[in-house]
């Protein structure tokens, strides 16, 4: 999908936000800190804020209504209506026609017929993401999702967000003031400071030097004790004792080494043997992204460059079990 | 009709008759940013300071016969002045101030963002209003309607200009009360008239209350 948002904003207040960008990408990250004026942007291609030149997918929306512009706005307060269920708020939305697996694949299934005041906040999280995704919109305006989640939460959430962007294709603008919990979710990045562009480009390449969790997501079937698989190969995690079936697993890309050769009695639980399929990075650290499982680590350039690794390149990925996270049921 | 049941009737009438003035009003005071609400605001409070005599005689002139309004009306056939409906009007004006204002601290209350989510997700602001803002929104209105009809219930000054004392049409509780003042023993009367007032108004801010804690038991809102 293509991006094309132009805003100029002004404040009383002296703050000022000048943003052009045109971007082909499925997903796009917004980073800075607070007050860079993130949100503001995100506010303008939602059109809360009027004025700005927004263009979606070719189409001019710069006039069109909040209403009529068919974005899912999701806030990191989920915003449920109090006054309605669980079920009523997914289908709240006149586009909304049913339910179908939207509730299923977003764990909210059992909780239909609740009020939101009995729901946790994570459950809440879910509910107003679905209610979102059921309204068809043409593009996912996320703000601070994760905000406000402890680390377990936040990968649970990141991992689903994952899913909802593979499950249904939605193209979207991913809000955070933390780079890593965009730079994982989304194929292009904006940083955003004091109201101006200060670096764009693919995701991983407007990262710095203390940036680093990004997070793998994978899926996989137990298929005995603290082993499960995934896709063509099978790794060595430590399961709570219930995990059966399907399981969603999170490891870091600074958790996964590589190796060109094959490492002899190392206490990693996981030696896998694929290849390079992309290098994407710039400055001090690069994303590697191997075939086989489909993982990202995350390497200085200069160890790149003393293994020589390029893209097609075979390579020994090494997982420590401990560095694999449990993440529950897909 | 006796004067608790015609003050009762009128009381009624007026808050349903004002309950959309009101409702539109505060909508527009809070929820636009259209010129002219700092005008708007003034005008809507004015019937709260200004004496009621005055109030009376300014909607006696509009609406007698000879009035803009009343002269409209009177060709519909509906008469105000000196009429059942001239008590109405009077008690809705009166209570109006009290109305607007306890619905608009109510709309200030319901978080702008979920009106915000409503549209994102495709309902107008007339959808958003129905569905929303206004069924968070219902224990103010009910607050307001309860103050102001128990307001209205209690109008003397403009009523008795606009619609006089006529038993049985106009005559609410406060104007019999004052008729009884110089009738030979009056007294006990005026008691029972004061009792029941007090009654009246007690329940409908009681009733009010209550169903405020029960819509925010049922929302579990903090209050």
């Amino acid at each position: 999908m293509k991006f094309e948002f132009e805003v100029r904003e002004r404040r009383r207040t002296g703050f000022s936000l000048e943003v052009r960008e045109s971007i082909e990408a499925d997903s796009v990250g917004l980073v800075g800190p607070s007050g860079s004026g993130k949100s503001t942007l995100l506010d303008s291609v939602a059109g809360v804020e009027s004025g700005a030149r927004v263009i979606l997918g070719g189409v001019d929306c710069s006039r069109v209504p909040l209403e009529k512009r068919e974005v899912g706005y999701v806030t990191q307060d989920a915003l449920l209506f109090p006054h309605l269920s669980v079920r009523e708020n997914l289908l709240y939305s006149p586009r909304a026609k049913d339910l179908g697996d939207v509730p299923q694949a977003l764990g909210v299934g059992h909780l239909l017929e609740r009020m939101p005041r009995n729901l946790s906040g994570g459950e809440r999280r879910r509910v107003a993401l679905g209610r979102a995704i059921l309204s068809r919109p043409r593009v996912l305006l996320l703000d601070e999702p994760f905000g406000g989640l402890d680390e377990t939460r936040r990968r649970e959430a990141m991992s689903l967000l994952d899913q909802v962007r593979r499950t249904y294709r939605l193209p979207m603008i991913l809000v955070s003031h933390l780079a890593d919990e965009v730079i994982g979710l989304t194929d292009w990045a904006i940083r955003l400071e004091e109201g101006r562009v200060v670096a764009r480009g693919p995701s991983v390449t407007v990262l710095r030097a203390s940036e680093t969790q990004i997070d793998n997501y994978v899926t996989g079937t137990v298929v005995g004790p603290g082993r499960v698989r995934v896709g063509s190969t099978e790794l060595s995690v430590i399961l709570p004792d219930a995990a059966t079936g399907s399981v969603r697993l999170a490891c870091y890309a600074h958790d996964i080494l590589l190796a060109t050769r094959e490492p002899e009695q190392i206490s990693a639980r996981n030696v896998l043997r694929t290849r390079v399929s992309s290098i994407e990075g710039s400055g001090a650290a690069a994303l590697v992204e191997l075939e086989e499982p489909h993982l990202r680590a995350l390497l200085t350039l200069r160890a790149i460059e003393s293994l020589a690794l390029k893209p097609g390149a075979e390579v020994f990925a090494i997982l420590k079990a401990t560095s694999i996270a449990y993440l529950g049921r897909p | 009709m006796n004067s608790v049941t015609l003050s009762l009737g009128v009381g009624l009438a007026a808050t349903l008759i004002s309950f959309p003035f009101a409702l539109a009003t505060a909508w527009f005071l809070e929820r636009t940013q259209a010129r002219g609400r700092g005008i708007v605001q003034t005008l809507v409070m004015l019937p709260l300071v200004l004496p009621p005599v005055v109030l009376g005689y300014l909607l006696l002139k509009l609406f007698s016969p000879r009035g803009i309004l009343g002269e409209a009306l009177a060709v519909l056939g509906i008469p105000v002045a000196f009429h059942f409906l001239g008590a109405v009007v009077a008690a809705a004006v009166v209570g109006f101030p009290l109305f607007v204002m306890s619905i608009s601290l109510a709309m200030k209350g319901v978080d702008v963002r979920l009106e915000r989510v409503s549209r994102s997700l495709g309902r107008s602001r007339w959808e958003t209003l129905w569905r929303v803002t206004l069924p968070l929104s219902w224990p103010g209105i009910l607050a307001g309607a309860a103050v102001s009809f128990a307001r209205g219930l209690g109008e003397f000054g403009a009523t008795i200009i606009l619609a006089g004392r006529i038993p049985g049409e106009t005559e609410t509780i406060p104007l019999a009360i004052y008729a009884e003042l110089d009738s030979p023993g009056g007294e006990g009367r005026i008691a029972g008239l004061i009792g029941t007032s007090l009654l009246v108004c007690l329940a409908s801010v009681v009733v009010a209350r209550a169903l405020d804690r029960w819509y925010a038991r049922r929302l579990e809102i903090d209050r």
